[in-house]
């Protein structure tokens, strides 16, 4: 029990400095794309010591605390209240079944056995859960922009509601055919199969293109971010927060970056292992190979969350018509495309599999993914080709 | 320990104490200085007209039903996902002869083509239109 209680405080400490960090990091980004120089000012208080900016989000979480905390008259209060509490909670609380790192040796005061690094280990239904609180997050902003009762809250929040749903969909496709290649649904499960069947990123090209696409609308990010497209709705579904409040909305948007990073790095990447079979599930526990894999871990998320921000400074935003068509018309159809390939692939090779391995030696699962890379640019070429239908940007003529 | 779930309800708590201690920390700390200005829904600096909550497009309850079907439907396929491979799933099934594979795959296929007809009427319909 007190071990759970520890391994809660860490995630939460760590999400939340990972969280303020990862602004810092984005900010200096986006000066470095746009040429100028960014957040290099606050170090040390009293000081003249800068470090880079680093004091950056202390200041910033600072301030925050110390804004007044205002509730305007014409909402709904209770509501009003609700809303940046149920999205902060359904943004940390996805973290329980998300592991964060490998098995740690077991240390004398606390447990006998080896310490899985996971709030809740052992839970059969993991990426289920994920989803289902993923969900509650909908609930979050859709209570915000009613709550508000102002008009630009309204629109943001109806608006990014129904951008949410709609992705939720290609997201539960994409993650189908992992779930189908690996026969669980345990997120530290299918880390320990993509060390044999090859990284799913490269065997099921398609599924993580669903799922990253999607991935990015879920989390809002700039692609997809018309849930506060500033230029159009202000500040969509929290126009009317201020202070607190409004730091916990934009502190679970970048939580929702980060377990979007996690769950490509774990369903896509092979979590904590090299490539290649570098690494395997046969190491012994120890702390060595512990830290190294927390290391291999975060270095892949860090490096998905930095294409996050790299894309946010590389495409324009899609206009409201074309991100539901882009959700309903390409991604949930190459979803189910992509669902019905994997499935037939298993097919294949619950008959086939032994005499193919027997034929083509270490040569099996590259063969696969070739079929599999063959099949997603097919797939994307004839959506590309069909294009004219799914997304015609000409204005609309009455019919 | 108690449960295999209790951790998750714990980090659930854990979350929404965060939640609501920041809260509460941010109204103690911070000033408090109330203002007609304040009480005005932000229009882009108009005096606001009519209540905000109004009627509003059919189509984001279109879009919300579809969601809700096409969801309900992909949680069915969890299962079948979850068996194909699992140990203890689809081939001890077989092998206890309750069933055949071929059976379980084209059930499938049959049903992920009843969704796909779903979407199509539903995309002749005009439901997935926007303007």
């Amino acid at each position: 029990m007190i071990l759970v209680l520890i391994k809660i405080v860490i995630l939460l400490a760590g999400l939340m400095t990972a969280a303020a960090y990862f602004v810092l990091l984005e900010r200096r980004i986006a000066a470095w794309v746009q040429d100028r120089q960014g957040p290099n000012r606050v170090g040390i208080p009293m000081t003249k010591i800068r470090l880079l900016g680093l004091g950056q989000p202390l200041a910033d979480g600072l301030k925050f605390i110390f804004k007044e905390e205002y509730t305007p008259a014409h909402v709904d209060r209770r509501l009003f209240i609700l809303a940046p509490i149920t999205i902060l909670t359904a943004a940390l609380g996805v973290f329980a079944v998300i592991p964060f790192g490998s098995m740690l040796p077991p240390i004398s005061s606390l447990s006998e056995k080896p310490i899985p690094l996971i709030v809740a280990p052992g839970i059969d239904v993991g990426m289920i859960f994920v989803f289902a609180l993923s969900s509650i997050s909908v609930y979050g902003v859709i209570l915000g922009g009613w709550a508000s009762n102002s008009k630009y809250s309204f629109l943001g929040g109806l608006r990014s509601s129904a951008q949410m749903i709609a992705y939720e969909l290609p997201l539960g496709l994409g993650i189908l055919g992992v779930v189908l290649a690996t026969g669980s649904l345990r997120l530290e499960e299918i880390i320990e199969v993509q060390v044999t069947s090859g990284w799913f990123a490269l065997t099921q090209p398609l599924g993580f293109l669903v799922f990253v696409v999607a991935g990015f609308a879920e989390a809002a990010r700039l692609p997809f971010d018309l849930p506060e497209a500033e230029q159009e709705l202000i500040g969509g579904y929290h126009t009317e927060y201020s202070g607190i409040k409004l730091l916990l909305f934009l502190v679970a948007e970048f939580l929702h970056m980060i377990t979007a990073s996690f769950l490509i790095v774990i369903l896509f990447f092979g979590g904590w292992h090299l490539p290649f079979g570098l690494t395997g599930p046969d190491e012994p526990i120890g702390w060595g190979f512990a830290v190294f894999r927390i290391l291999v871990f975060f270095f892949k998320i860090s490096a998905v969350i930095l294409f996050f921000m790299l894309v946010r400074w590389s495409w324009p935003r899609f206009r409201f018509d074309q991100l539901m068509s882009l959700a309903w018309k390409v991604m949930l159809p190459l979803g189910i495309v992509h669902l019905v390939f994997v499935a037939t692939m298993a097919e294949l090779h619950h008959y086939y599999g032994a005499q193919w391995v027997a034929r083509m030696g270490g040569w099996a699962t590259w063969a696969i993914a070739g079929c599999a890379w063959i099949f997603a640019l097919g797939a994307l070429g004839l959506a590309a080709a069909c294009s004219p239908i799914i997304s015609d940007n000409r204005p609309h003529t009455e019919t | 320990m108690g449960h295999l779930a209790t951790p998750i309800l714990l980090m659930i708590l854990a979350s929404a104490a965060l939640g609501v201690g920041m809260l509460v920390a941010g109204t103690l700390l911070g000033p408090s200085k109330p203002g007609a200005v304040k009480e005005m829904p932000y229009e882009s600096g108009m005096d606001p007209v009519h209540d905000a909550r109004r009627r509003f497009d059919v189509r984001f309850h279109l879009v919300a039903i579809a969601f809700v079907i096409f969801d309900v439907e992909l949680l069915f396929l969890y299962p079948w996902a979850v068996a194909n491979r699992h140990v203890e799933g689809l081939d001890a099934a077989v092998a206890d002869g309750v069933t055949h594979r071929g059976v379980v795959f084209w059930g499938v296929m049959f049903f992920l083509l009843l969704v796909v007809l779903g979407l199509v009427y539903e995309w002749l319909r005009g439901v997935l239109r926007w303007r």
